[in-house]
């Protein structure tokens, strides 16, 4: 790994995370509300943490498993926040939660 | 299966824990006899006989420890029970004084001073401290340095003096040969490169 | 008030000094860095990093032993076993802590002798204080541990919340233990200091702070106990399935095979996966609960902590963890910034957000909220974005100049540490690190004087 290649690998791993975490984030606050406006910017993020996963796999010097991991749990991320509210919503909609 | 019954994930956060303890006391097994001194990552301790260097292995895709002929260590042989003696005493200096507290060993401690890990092999005591020291070998220059860092200030940031008597000194000498023959998976990379292109 | 939860006030008094005292060491680790000179043979950089680092895991520590005993007797509804125990080992505690303090100021260091280790520094990173006294932790967390059992079996009642909470304190009982040996081969000791140091903070310290979050989500939102056990027991799963294995990202340098570089990169750089899940619950928890919240300082310390641990293991994290890169930035002020971080948002948060609940029942107000909290909580966690965001830069230039140009040898060490970049990396920390600590004068005025004007609730006491 070149000194060069170093910094911007690692940047780019954190913005990935950082943009997997605001589209959970957007979502979130969207659904809350009900607000389409955030959850679109949600998926917005997504789509960023989508290129930004792309650039890893294109222009990083890391291994390929490491690549195929960041693409796997990029699919993943699609799926933790709207799975993970339906979940937390249907949690708390059950019957001893009325009393 | 209900996933909203809080057995369900009882049950999965038991079953879980105990699988990754398993895998890991197996790996930990495997490890302890890797680490051990004499191990395949570890050197025995009587290494300090030998010259030792750090080498980029085109197989493994990594720097590593090489281990070459007789080169002894303040002009003696030492037999494994006298090396091992004396790493103890090494060991002992490097807790008691709280080394760990400024300097890392494999990377692992403060920040506040250079990394020790292959600190035997650092070309600055050929380069700076054998002059300024007048002395004749490597190991030498790095007792006087070590019993009165305080005389032989290189930087702003000093070392302080910590009251390392010969003995002392001389053992944390011996470990530090030692440890920079352990194979740390090629950290750190490219040790030394810019100074000495060998 | 119970009297265990008189006991947890005091634990979180003296949690509350020793973050000061923390701060004060901090602040003055950070000062040697632009001024190597500063009291230079009196007390040197290492000793004061003792106390930063040391003292980070005593104030933790007591706030979770405190959290414990002041919704234990909550939970069970009945007063703690063997109390009086616990307020004498309190003080046992408190006067050791102040012994080793003594003791690191005025000998700091011994010569090389097993006399050194039992009485005056053991020189282990985390577990420098001498053996008599991690003695006396193992006593006084035994005690912390009979009280527990023992209140759960006279009050022949287990919840979920409690049965974690047990089975959890075995094992941060028996990774204690690692804090006595002195292994002459390094490798070995620092594979089992992992233990201590990984397993306590990231695998039972987790637990420890699951349950008591809890325990603080029933207090503060009124979330049901079916709902946080739930998610207590899904927590778990993820944590330790990572988290256990997830240890192998300590195990890349340290003389061990290298299988531990595929293991433990994989394990910790899923991380970042159930953490996303802990923000959207947050805020579904926060949308849910919002309205009905009494306690506005504990609610927003709490949704700090979803979002500090996100960004702080989650995203600082994942940086650096992946093989390749934690070649370069192992050992270098990037893994400071990413330690501070999520020390922070894992722990630091919780035990405010506790403090906060504590406050409001002693003070009787059925609402706590003001203007000095805000102050406290934005002051704080503003300092400690500054400071990671300087250290971060720090720590890429060292690891750039020093590291992967340089070659990591002493002449390439001292080039990164006089870079510019690492020094105005420096300097930012060292002032957001005056703003941290001015927010944490703010959070101790606020928690002596909330809630003194508030309306007094006419019910909320329970006798014990």
């Amino acid at each position: 790994m070149t000194p060069y290649a170093l910094i911007y690998t690692a940047v780019l791993l954190g913005l990935f995370v950082l943009a997997g975490g605001s589209y959970g984030g957007f979502y979130s606050v969207g659904k809350l509300w009900t607000n389409a406006a955030f959850i679109r910017t949600g998926i917005a993020c997504y789509l960023v943490a989508i290129l930004l996963a792309l650039a890893i796999c294109l222009f990083t010097p890391l291994a390929a498993l490491w690549k195929i991991f960041i693409v796997l749990s990029c699919l993943i991320y699609a799926a933790i926040p709207p799975v993970t509210w339906r979940y937390l919503a249907k949690l708390h909609r059950t019957p001893e939660e009325s009393k | 299966m209900d996933i909203q019954d809080p057995g369900f994930w009882r049950a999965g956060a038991i079953s879980t824990t105990a699988v990754m303890l398993v895998v890991l006391a197996i790996l930990t097994i495997d490890s302890l006899q890797d680490i051990r001194a004499g191990g395949s990552h570890v050197p025995k301790y009587d290494v300090i006989n030998q010259q030792i260097g750090y080498q980029y292995d085109w197989t493994r895709r990594m720097d590593v420890p090489v281990i070459g002929g007789q080169q002894l260590l303040f002009g003696k042989l030492y037999t494994e029970a006298e090396a091992h003696a004396l790493m103890r005493k090494g060991k002992l200096v490097i807790q008691s004084r709280a080394c760990m507290d400024c300097h890392t060993f494999f990377g692992n401690g403060a920040y506040y001073a250079p990394d020790l890990t292959k600190a035997w092999l650092d070309p600055a005591w050929q380069q700076i401290w054998m002059p300024m020291t007048a002395a004749k070998t490597r190991e030498d220059a790095m007792v006087m340095f070590l019993m009165h860092p305080d005389r032989y200030p290189t930087w702003g940031r000093e070392m302080p003096n910590l009251h390392l008597d010969e003995s002392e000194a001389q053992a944390v000498v011996a470990y530090l040969k030692w440890m920079s023959a352990v194979d740390t998976n090629g950290f750190p990379a490219n040790f030394g490169q810019t100074q000495s292109q060998q | 008030m119970y009297r265990s939860q008189k006991l947890a006030v005091r634990y979180f008094v003296a949690a509350v000094a020793l973050f000061g005292v923390m701060i004060i060491a901090g602040l003055l680790s950070a000062l040697y860095y632009l001024h190597p000179s500063l009291l230079f043979d009196v007390f040197n950089f290492n000793m004061a990093k003792i106390f930063h680092i040391d003292t980070l895991v005593i104030w933790l520590l007591m706030g979770f032993m405190g959290a414990v005993y002041w919704f234990l007797p909550q939970e069970l509804g009945r007063e703690v076993e063997g109390i009086w125990l616990a307020e004498i080992l309190f003080y046992v505690f408190c006067a050791a802590v102040a012994v080793v303090s003594v003791v690191f100021i005025f000998v700091q260091y011994g010569g090389s002798n097993e006399f050194s280790l039992w009485f005056i520094n053991q020189g282990r990173k985390y577990v420098e204080a001498p053996r008599w006294a991690a003695v006396g932790i193992v006593v006084v967390v035994l005690t912390f541990v009979y009280n527990v059992v023992a209140t759960c079996i006279k009050a022949r009642r287990m919840t979920g919340i409690l049965w974690v909470l047990v089975l959890d304190l075995i094992p941060l009982t028996l990774l204690y233990l690692d804090a006595f040996p002195a292994l002459t081969n390094m490798s070995t000791d620092l594979y089992w200091w992992w233990w201590l140091v990984h397993m306590w903070v990231e695998g039972t310290w987790e637990v420890l702070i699951g349950c008591i979050m809890a325990w603080a989500l029933m207090d503060v939102m009124g979330t049901s106990r079916r709902i946080v056990e739930t998610w207590l027991y899904i927590e778990v799963m993820l944590v330790l399935g990572t988290g256990i294995l997830g240890l192998g990202h300590h195990y890349f340098w340290i003389g061990t095979p290298q299988y531990w570089l595929s293991i433990g990169g994989f394990f910790s750089a899923l991380e970042p996966l159930p953490l996303l899940g802990m923000v959207v619950h947050a805020i579904y928890d926060a949308g849910a609960h919002h309205m009905k919240t009494n306690n506005r300082p504990a609610f927003y310390w709490i949704l700090a902590e979803a979002f500090g641990n996100f960004i702080g293991a989650g995203m600082f994290g994942f940086m650096m963890t992946l093989p390749q890169i934690n070649l370069f930035s192992h050992g270098t002020q990037w893994t400071v910034s990413h330690g501070h971080f999520a020390f922070w948002g894992a722990y630091g948060c919780g035990v405010i957000a506790i403090l906060y609940i504590a406050k409001q029942k002693i003070s009787g107000v059925n609402f706590l909220d003001g203007r000095a909290w805000k102050w406290g909580f934005g002051l704080l966690n503003f300092g400690l974005i500054g400071m990671v965001g300087g250290l971060l830069i720090a720590g890429i230039a060292q690891a750039f100049y020093e590291r992967a140009i340089g070659g990591s040898t002493l002449m390439a060490f001292m080039a990164g540490q006089e870079n510019p970049w690492f020094v105005s990396g420096m300097y930012a920390r060292m002032g957001f690190g005056l703003i941290f600590a001015a927010g944490y004068v703010v959070l101790v005025y606020d928690l002596l004087s909330a809630g003194k004007h508030a309306p007094k609730s006419a019910v909320k006491t329970q006798a014990p």
